[in-house]
């Protein structure tokens, strides 16, 4: 199910960068895409351990307990910053172009 | 000395500069000049980080392939830097994280580190092509760079859900080994072609190249059109030579892609009157050649042209960027005669593009002549036929471009180019024209890196 989720959610991304021409749309669109990413990365781990818990080592460990693969929620960690990271200069662009242009619409702002 | 200094000194050096910002573009200039140094005195062979086995841990290699790579690299990093460091002082740290990100590129062996350190090289180019001023580029640059990081990332995560494992050369072996039908990993590597494929400024991902490279200056032309394109290219022959393994529609889909990159670009240059967006087309249709002659597997050729590539487009953006920045026009009837005052940078930029045409006595003739022969053998004519098409009209436009640049009017441009960039010129295109002359070099290209090697170390 949390795997058809986050298709959906890329789809919903994509189709957000294509069909949108204003700038803040265009980096939520991003957003939307990256965290279905995250949650496919997050449910590979999951895939063939449906009853394993999170990889959290305790003083209480037990032999029978399964934790799901604790790789690709270590990547996802990665890739959100990296998001963050990406977000944030996305967010400074529109300002220096609301700045330039006075308007946040791409088809507004026109060829140099 | 370790292989992870290339990557770790920049880094250290990038965080003091934010720090020590009046030393920051001291700490540039010493650090990229130290990496091409660092690079006589390393060992080849590969290290795992946090000294796991190399199933689980990030693993970096430096072979004869990466060592290339990073000498080109770091070279033209040097050279770029030494000549705009003063001018964009605020950059530097950002400069040397770059630095980093393109070093890992090179050397990294692990499909999620290879994502980590192309977003921050991505993130670091974006932030230096806002010196262009021109944020609306920026922007398409980042959300398409964004999007093509997003597929590289789910093409990866879809072949760990398949074989669990990301080390490059591992995941290779086990393809090639276990998988009977290749259709079956087609998915995952058209998603990595594709993310790939942004950067390396392939059709049809590649639309943010006319807005960064139309609009560049002396630092983001060279920078973005040689250093990081040549990166890049490595980094795709890298993957082409160790983990692609095309099943037949693949390749057929990777091939049209790839001819369309080479026909269209050629075709767009000589359509264009600017000279920034001759070049700019003129690199897309380069690139397409670069990955075609290593999806062809004719890999030693194919570095060797990517390297000549990436020394004679510094030469090609670094001079008409420098005239485009004074002149403040890129139309070709405004640099008119550019060389008619310059001869001696003329010269050097009539070798460079005369090497990239592949004419005789030019080391692109000899690297051109030898992929043609290796296609003819195998034999592959239709790319024959795509290169020595492309090679026509690139003659066409380029020669144009030569006319124009010597053609003597009377108000030629006055354009001022430092010492500098005079010797850093000449020095390239002698070096071209001995390599076209004095093949054993080239033709033994893995005994010539030792010799290099022994010469830095040994004097």
């Amino acid at each position: 199910m949390l795997l058809y989720a986050s298709v959906l959610l890329i789809v919903i991304g994509l189709y957000g960068l294509l069909t949108n021409r204003n700038v803040i749309k265009i980096i939520l669109s991003l957003n939307v895409l990256e965290i279905g990413l995250n949650i496919f990365i997050i449910t590979v781990g999951f895939l063939d351990l449906e009853e394993a818990i999170a990889p959290i080592i305790t003083l209480q460990q037990r032999a029978s307990v399964i934790v799901v693969d604790p790789l690709p929620q270590a990547l996802v960690l990665t890739a959100i910053v990296i998001g963050v990271g990406t977000t944030a200069i996305g967010l400074s662009l529109a300002k220096k172009m609301y700045d330039k242009y006075h308007t946040f619409n791409l088809d507004e702002m026109g060829e140099e | 000395m370790s292989i992870v200094l290339l990557i770790a000194v920049p880094l250290f050096f990038a965080f003091l500069g934010i720090i020590l910002k009046k030393a920051a573009p001291y700490f540039l200039l010493l650090v990229s000049f130290f990496n091409v140094l660092a690079l006589g005195f390393i060992s080849q062979g590969a290290i795992v980080i946090g000294g796991y086995s190399s199933f689980y841990g990030i693993q970096l290699v430096l072979n004869s392939y990466s060592l290339i790579g990073l000498y080109v690299v770091n070279t033209l990093f040097f050279v770029i830097v030494a000549i705009n460091c003063f001018k964009h002082k605020k950059l530097s740290p950002i400069l040397l994280i770059s630095l980093a990100g393109l070093n890992g590129l090179l050397l990294t062996n692990d499909l999620f580190n290879l994502f980590v350190f192309m977003e921050i090289a991505g993130i670091s180019a974006y932030l230096i092509t806002t010196t262009t001023k021109d944020p609306k580029s920026t922007f398409n640059y980042l959300v398409l760079g964004t999007i093509g990081s997003s597929f590289y990332l789910l093409g990866l995560i879809i072949l760990y859900a398949m074989f669990g494992v990301l080390n490059i050369r591992i995941l290779g072996n086990i393809i090639e080994g276990v998988v009977t039908n290749k259709a079956a990993v087609a998915l995952p590597f058209l998603f990595i072609f594709i993310g790939l494929g942004v950067e390396t400024k392939l059709l049809p991902f590649n639309s943010w190249v006319k807005g960064i490279l139309g609009k560049s200056n002396a630092l983001t032309g060279p920078l973005v059109g040689a250093v990081y394109a040549s990166a890049f290219a490595f980094v795709f022959g890298n993957l082409l030579r160790y983990l692609f393994v095309f099943s037949e529609s693949l390749l057929l889909i990777v091939s049209i892609l790839l001819v369309a990159t080479i026909l269209i670009g050629e075709a767009m240059a000589y359509a264009s009157t600017k000279v920034r967006e001759i070049l700019l087309f003129s690199s897309i249709a380069q690139a397409g050649v670069a990955v075609l002659v290593f999806a062809l597997g004719y890999y030693t050729w194919g570095t060797i042209l990517i390297a000549l590539n990436g020394f004679s487009k510094l030469i090609l953006y670094l001079v008409v960027n420098i005239a485009v920045d004074q002149v403040k026009s890129d139309e070709l009837s405004a640099l008119k005669g550019l060389f008619v005052n310059n001869k001696l940078i003329g010269a050097g930029f009539s070798v460079a593009t005369l090497s990239i045409l592949g004419l005789p006595i030019f080391a692109g003739f000899i690297v051109k002549m030898n992929i043609l022969v290796a296609m003819a053998n195998t034999p592959k004519f239709f790319f024959v036929g795509v290169i020595l098409l492309a090679s026509l009209i690139e003659g066409i436009y380029f020669i144009k471009l030569l006319i124009n640049f010597w053609f003597e009017q009377d108000q030629a441009p006055r354009v001022k180019y430092s010492y500098v960039v005079i010797y850093v010129t000449l020095v390239i295109a002698l070096l071209i024209t001995v390599f076209g002359v004095y093949l054993e070099p080239l033709n033994s290209i893995h005994s010539t890196l030792n010799l290099v090697k022994g010469v830095v170390m040994h004097g």
